[in-house]
């Protein structure tokens, strides 16, 4: 196993209830058992009641990391939500930056009461396309309405992740990590990896 | 998912912080463990309770910390090995026990994991809990990685027996909740029986008992400090004799080993990680000090190190060490977002202290970038609050009292409490709540609103709790206001759960830590019991809810009014089959007079969202629990719900 | 054609319960999440809904109430008679049933005609005001002639009756409905009618007023409990002066309050209000001065002529010519409240009335003033 970069640095960032941490989980647990080493940095609790949440994956192998990844030091970002990609593009993107973002808005109360405005899909991923080297942008829910459930979005952008090759980390082990998750369910979860796998490939940057 | 009870010592799994100090105790074969549910401190004894019956274990969630951390005394002074785990405030609760227990001694290994908060992220205080060490001389070990979690833990348990003192493992969020690569070491397999009699004496005594004592812990200390001086988690790395050094604890090490890397500062400075911050290893520090111009210092939250090392190297000027510059929180070089001594460090952090210190210059971004930046955020990134869930009961309840309130037609006080309901104070909470604290602080400080009248204080005070925070800590405070005729209307929030820690247990669930049936504990029982009104209501009849608190908002004295609903989100919840609810889109009326987009601009259940392109409301489908309460709610009748066969 | 600006609940607040000249009618209520009835005594804005313009404003009979422009929507015309407001004649009459007459306050008119409306097909359903105790009132919507029976008897507590109209239209697919109301609940449902909202108006087939001086608030209850305890009453009236008592009627006794003790229970916008005699709607019921089985009426609308038309071919009730002596006292009355509502001296609490100067001036100044 070789990074390409040491430490090489993931962002999976989202709203609070999209399954980000189950995500993280399982590129982690991929990456463990590809022979990387890894750091997460999460954060639980009153920051998901609905609120931005990002958790940092940090693969390495010549020396260990902390689990915050400093100030524009995200080489990838998995972005599960169109909003909060932008907003952790700001904090921790740079030009070399690769996103793939599911562009499925969600309106934060904020929005939905009236006090702030949210801005239209194209403008933001004009903003995200101006501060990142490539974005690919998947329609990762209709994707898993195939698999079954809209809810499996977040299992589909592992597919994209893994199936882009932007990370060493291998197809097969991934699968593995799922099945021993999901045991006896896995069915679906595989069919919603897969279905972002193939995406990705015949995804062109924006 | 991490398996932490498997029995393959050197096998590598990736565990979250709290499974590594979970697993640590398993290594240290601990017999008996408490806690209360806490961010970030709730999984430790979360993931000994689901391995607790394998490796035969007592593990109890306690009715709250004090009683946790007496219980799991008790265990120890019977011999055997015993675990307490909270978040940092749970030390507050128990703090009576930890002043004495130490005086008193313990017999079988005795840990306490207290999980502080910077920043704050689900937490009313910035507690550093260090300072308990110092204050009631306890043996600290603060880990700086996964593993070092898992193996402090191991280890404390050694020292604790050996040396009969509880000893004290500190952990922040970002250890806490991180996931980093565990090597494993292997799980004892003798056990233990435990042994107490009449014989025994167990006691911090009393006037010249207590000093004796006192004087013995003093001793125990000095002993630890010898250890402490040997140990193999106090590191340094970097330049040999270095006269810039980091000196730093915890997450601040790979941190601080960032940052020297990003500046190239590796061959510069010297970095002298410190896993045993109190008692302070005096002599490994003067070993080098001794060569220090510079002292950068690098910890979460409060200046504990950095205090307590200046007081050492004032001491060392006799034997001529120094002068040294100091840098760190009190030369405001390492601050958060909001100054020094608060907030969380990063690497960053200590980049930027560094930077201004050596006067390097570094950008993590080229500028042209950090300032497109400015600009695209500024216009494109709306803020995100905290909302209740989509299901949530609280946003009833709230919704409930705000009418009842506006029925009233007068002000009311409203005082609030600590649990998912805290966010009653904000506007998905409709505002309502205007006080918040600690654990009780929403009854206790009712009981002072509530008996201002010959002030001329005399609006109604209504007090809101949690069903855990009622068992925890608000009963001596009803007790008062029957006792000390406070005028309160108390409204307990009962979800049937600690949601936001995680969705514990806790003594009106009829369940315990292991999922066993156990006695369920009526709130309404024990208010009847104190002689109050109570009556009990399900906030999702809202027509019933707004009439019960009005009407009870005119009477005199306590009492009572249980909202009761379960979270949406509670195992048992999340298996029931739900009903699709959709909005009938000819008969939403949106913006118009009538409505006004009330079920997502004023109810805010995040469940519901706005079509801007068609003027409608949309359920979204991924967030929507089908609790039907928008369905109950909409004026025109425009939403939905689809039972499914 | 719309007779009031359009304006939303932030004026509703300032200018109507702000000034507590809520009359509790009901006409905002159930409208909206944003507006709630607190338990019949009053309107309460839980919340500004952020809207300029609303129903609510409009519908209530306490915010611009431009007498004129409603008299030529209703009745085609300005009034003429400006004592006791448009109306095609005036009499008096008493229903045959012994039923109705067993159960009503005095000539059981108004139980005859909602019945008689229900049983021939005129009308689908009715909301009337109900009481459980025979002293507080709740609205209610009845469909058979049982159900108005239980109806049946003068109320002197306010009534949300007209929070009921929106929720029966929902009820009620395609039918029609009576209602009958106060004064203030009958103008704030003809406001309904005039306005620029989508209202079903044509849904509303009849409007039955009731004569009106004042109501109590709910509140009086504590007084009449305080009083007599939890006693079951059978009737409660307010006779006619000189007589200046609130009757309380139980099992085996009769009670009088003095009303002295009560008027500080009355609703403030009573004394605000310029409609005694119901004006706007079809048809008017009133008491009739020293006899108590006998109702007077005044006949506004066409639909309430052939209403009573109807009803008197078909022997449902008894009617009589009014005594012109009965006649001038009510007329006289009538211009009494108007003159003291004119004169009012907080001028704000009446700018919602709006009208003809020349009538202004006819009512202060004459006598009698046809």
């Amino acid at each position: 196993m070789s990074l390409r970069e040491d430490p090489l640095n993931i962002i999976v960032t989202g709203v609070g209830g999209q399954g980000n941490i189950l995500a993280s989980l399982i590129i982690a647990s991929t990456a463990v058992q590809d022979g990387v080493s890894v750091s997460v940095g999460e954060t639980y609790g009153a920051s998901q009641r609905g609120g931005a949440v990002m958790s940092h994956i940090r693969l390495f192998e010549k020396r260990q990391y902390g689990p915050l990844i400093p100030e524009g030091k995200a080489h990838i970002i998995l972005g599960f939500e169109p909003v909060e990609c932008l907003r952790t593009i700001g904090g921790f993107g740079n030009q070399g930056t690769k996103v793939i973002v599911n562009p499925r808005p969600i309106y934060s109360v904020d929005v939905l009461s009236g006090e702030a405005k949210y801005p239209s899909i194209d403008e933001v991923l004009n903003a995200i396309k101006e501060l990142a080297d490539n974005v690919y942008v998947v329609q990762a829910v209709k994707l898993a309405l195939e698999a079954e459930d809209a809810i499996l979005q977040n299992i589909v952008m592992i597919g994209c992740l893994i199936g882009s090759e932007f990370t060493p980390l291998k197809n097969e082990t991934a699968r593995g990590v799922i099945k021993e998750i999901f045991l006896s369910k896995s069915e679906r979860y595989l069919a919603a990896f897969e279905l972002g796998a193939k995406e990705i490939k015949k995804t062109k940057p924006l | 998912m991490s398996n932490i009870s498997i029995d393959e010592p050197r096998k590598k799994l990736l565990l979250m912080g709290n499974e590594a100090i979970a697993r640590g105790a398993l290594e240290a074969g601990v017999n008996f463990c408490t806690g209360y549910p806490g961010n970030p401190a709730s999984e430790i004894l979360g993931t000994l309770a689901k391995v607790a019956e394998k490796f035969e274990m007592y593990v109890e969630w306690s009715v709250n910390e004090i009683v946790a951390l007496e219980a799991a005394g008790a265990a120890t002074a019977a011999g055997l090995r015993a675990l307490t785990a909270m978040k940092n405030l749970g030390a507050n609760v128990c703090a009576d026990f930890l002043m004495t227990v130490n005086l008193s001694g313990t017999k079988g290994g005795f840990v306490l994991v207290t999980g502080d908060d910077p920043l704050a992220h689900s937490t009313t205080t910035e507690l550093d809990t260090r300072n308990y060490a110092r204050l009631a001389d306890i043996p600290l070990l603060e880990p700086a990685t996964i593993q070092e979690a898992k193996d402090m833990t191991r280890y404390a348990f050694e020292l604790s027996e050996e040396l009969g003192l509880l000893c004290m493992l500190r952990t922040v969020t970002r250890l806490s909740h991180s996931r980093g690569v565990v090597t494993l070491g292997p799980i004892p397999s003798k056990k233990r029986l435990a042994e107490f009699s009449s014989q025994d004496l167990w006691t911090s005594g009393s006037s010249s008992i207590t000093c004796m004592l006192h004087s013995v812990l003093h001793e125990k200390m000095k002993n630890v400090q010898t250890k402490f001086e040997e140990s193999e988690f106090n590191q340094y790395v970097g330049k040999q004799d270095a006269e810039f050094l980091i000196v730093t604890s915890g997450t601040g090490w790979l941190y601080s080993l960032e940052a020297i890397n990003l500046l190239r500062l590796q061959d510069d400075v010297g970095i002298l990680k410190l896993g045993t911050t109190w008692p302070l290893p005096e002599k490994l520090l003067a070993s080098y000090l001794k060569y220090t111009r510079e002292v950068l210092f690098v910890e979460e939250i409060d200046p504990f190190l950095e205090q307590n090392v200046k007081m050492t190297a004032a001491e060392l000027q006799a034997e001529g060490i120094g002068p040294i510059k100091f840098y760190g929180q009190k030369s405001n070089h390492v601050r958060g977002e909001f100054g020094a001594g608060t907030g969380e460090i990063n690497v960053n952090t200590v980049v930027k202290a560094l930077m201004e210190i050596r006067k390097i210059e570094y950008l993590p971004r080229r500028s042209e970038y950090s300032e497109k930046v400015q600009k695209i955020i500024s216009s494109y990134t709306p803020p995100r609050s905290m909302s209740f869930c989509a299901g949530c009961p609280h946003r009833a309840s709230f919704w409930g009292i705000k009418k009842a309130i506006k029925w009233y037609g007068q002000d009311v006080i409203v005082t609030g409490d600590i649990g998912c309901y805290s966010l009653g104070l904000l506007p998905t909470g409709f505002s309502v709540e205007k006080t918040l604290h600690c654990m009780g602080a929403g009854l206790g400080t009712a009981n002072g609103f509530g008996n201002l009248k010959k002030f001329g204080l005399d609006k109604p005070v209504i007090a809101v709790s949690g069903d855990s925070t009622f068992y925890h800590a608000c009963i001596p405070a009803l007790i008062n206001a029957k006792w000390n005729q406070a005028n309160i209307l108390y409204v307990v929030l009962d979800n049937n759960t600690t949601a936001m820690t995680g969705h514990q247990p806790h003594p009106g669930s009829g369940v315990n830590a292991l999922g066993s049936p156990s006695p369920r504990i009526s709130i309404e029982d024990i208010c009847k019991s104190i002689g109050l009104e109570v009556r009990v209501q399900d906030p999702f009849d809202l027509e019933y809810a707004v009439q019960n608190i009005y009407q009870m908002l005119q009477t005199e004295g306590i009492k009572v009014l249980i909202f009761r609903h379960d979270c949406p989100l509670t195992e048992a919840q999340r298996r029931e089959k739900k009903p699709v609810i959709y909005v009938d889109q000819d008969k939403c009326i949106g913006e118009k007079c009538g409505c006004v987009r009330f079920c997502n601009r004023v109810f805010k259940c995040p469940g519901i969202t706005w079509d801007y392109t068609k003027g409608k409301a949309k359920i979204d489908e991924l967030i929507c629990t089908g609790c039907r309460l928008c369905a109950d709610l909409c004026p025109e009748g425009a939403i939905k719900v689809e039972e499914t066969v | 054609m719309s007779a009031t600006p359009l304006k939303g609940p932030n004026e509703l607040q300032e200018q109507v319960l702000a000034k507590k000249l809520c009359s509790a009618c009901g006409a905002c209520t159930n409208l909206c999440p944003y507006i709630d009835m607190v338990e019949g005594k009053g309107a309460i804005i839980i919340e500004p809904c952020g809207l300029n313009e609303g129903k609510c404003y409009n519908f209530c009979p306490k915010t611009h109430l431009d007498v004129p422009a409603l008299d030529k929507i209703v009745f085609g015309s300005y009034r003429e008679d400006l004592a006791l407001g448009t109306n095609i004649s005036v009499m008096k009459a008493r229903a045959v049933d012994s039923e109705i007459n067993e159960v009503a306050q005095y000539g059981g008119v108004v139980s005859a005609l909602v019945t008689y409306a229900l049983e021939t097909g005129e009308v689908d359903a009715a909301v009337l005001a109900k009481s459980q105790d025979q002293i507080s009132a709740e609205p209610a919507l009845v469909r058979s002639r049982k159900q108005v029976l239980e109806c049946a008897g003068s109320k002197y507590l306010v009534c949300p009756t007209v929070s009921r109209v929106s929720e029966t239209m929902e009820q009620i697919r395609g039918g029609k409905f009576c209602v009958v109301g106060t004064p203030c609940q009958i103008t704030a449902i003809r406001k309904m009618q005039a306005s620029n909202f989508e209202t079903q108006v044509d849904r509303i087939g009849l409007l039955i007023g009731l004569f009106c001086t004042w109501a109590f608030s709910p509140d009086v209850r504590s007084l009449i409990r305080e009083t007599f305890g939890q006693v079951k009453v059978v009737k409660v009236d307010v006779p006619p002066p000189p007589a200046n008592i609130f009757v309380v009627q139980t099992e085996d006794k009769r009670f009088g309050i003095p009303l002295d003790n009560l008027r500080r229970f009355i609703m403030p916008s009573c004394n605000v209000c310029f409609d005694m005699t119901n004006e706007f709607s079809d048809i008017s019921v009133g008491s009739v001065e020293g006899e108590e089985n006998w109702n007077t009426i005044i006949v506004r609308t066409k639909k309430g002529e052939e209403l009573l038309q109807a009803a008197k071919n078909t022997g449902i009730l008894e009617v009589r010519p009014l005594e012109q002596e009965r006649l001038n006292h009510l007329r006289e009355a009538s211009l009494i409240r108007k003159k003291r509502v004119l004169t009012e001296k907080e001028a704000d609490k009446v700018a919602y009335l709006r009208i003809r100067d020349e009538d202004k001036s006819k009512i202060i100044h004459e006598k009698g003033g046809s």
